[in-house]
């Protein structure tokens, strides 16, 4: 069985919905406070989305100095950011670039088609940064069907297999649930499953 | 101790798209007729401290500027006393 961290941050407001999503696909899941220092193992660690320390000076600026991200066992376990997540990874250096403001300036909320695996899914945005540029090396393992934020080269998500780690801005997490109407998100389980 | 005040001015690089001094210059399009207008937008922070000597708060304020106040990739600083 899967075991997994989520890691909450003050602000954080998508680790139970990871939870959820994640013990429904059958995962060992438990929280990791922003204050707790990562000692145990787990296999995978997920940094979900929300709006860390109120965004204040920008997505991800700060809860990049708490005890849990700077106890990341990087090389050991999968580690994904997603949305916020994907910012705090970019603004602690462990992932390169940056996400900027979206092009148009909106807080853009959404369900929209992507490129992953050969194929199209349809998950759910939800962000004001999501503008990606300045990737040095990893892997492009998704892009928006349309430049839908400005992001370089339609980035959604970026993998750096040496160091495992992932950040996506889309929500997989909130599309696994049939009634949600949406459950293209196992796909992106299956695939971080995978890459344990 | 001595007790130090910096101010932090914190932008976009220039080879990064600005797009909120971009809104910005469409707004004084839309306010006033302006010739060769150019914008650019960013944040002022204003620190107090205590330090030992100048070098100790330079050291200080250049940490708090590097890894709180800007993301080296898009954005620089400077530093006015």
């Amino acid at each position: 069985m899967v075991k997994a961290g989520i890691i909450t941050f003050l602000g954080t407001n998508c680790e139970r919905d990871t939870k959820q999503a994640l013990d429904f696909l059958g995962w060992n899941t438990e929280f990791i406070w922003q204050n707790d220092k990562i000692e145990k193992h787990y296999d995978v660690i997920f940094l979900p989305g929300g709006f860390s320390f109120g965004d204040h000076i920008s997505s991800g600026r700060i809860a990049k100095l708490t005890p849990a991200v700077k106890s990341l066992p990087v090389g050991k376990s999968l580690i994904v950011g997603i949305c916020n997540g994907f910012q705090i990874l970019t603004e602690a250096g462990l992932l390169s670039g940056a996400l900027t403001h979206n092009e148009n300036l909106h807080f853009i909320s959404k369900v929209t088609d992507l490129e992953f695996q050969n194929g199209i899914i349809r998950l759910p945005i939800a962000h004001h940064q999501g503008n990606y540029t300045g990737k040095n090396g990893e892997e492009i393992i998704m892009r928006y069907k349309t430049n839908i934020n400005g992001s370089d080269d339609r980035i959604a998500g970026i993998y750096d297999r040496k160091n495992k780690i992932i950040g996506l801005m889309p929500h997989p997490e909130r599309a696994v649930f049939e009634e949600s109407g949406l459950t293209d998100g196992r796909k992106v389980f299956e695939f971080i499953k995978n890459e344990i | 101790m001595k007790e130090f005040e910096a101010v932090v001015n914190v932008k976009l690089k220039d080879t990064i798209k600005d797009i909120k001094a971009q809104t910005l210059e469409q707004a004084v399009h839309n306010l006033i007729p302006v010739k060769n207008l150019k914008c650019r937008v960013g944040s002022r922070y204003s620190i107090k401290f205590e330090a030992n000597d100048k070098k100790e708060a330079e050291r200080i304020i250049k940490t708090i500027a590097d890894e709180i106040l800007s993301n080296s990739v898009i954005e620089e600083y400077e530093i006015l006393w």
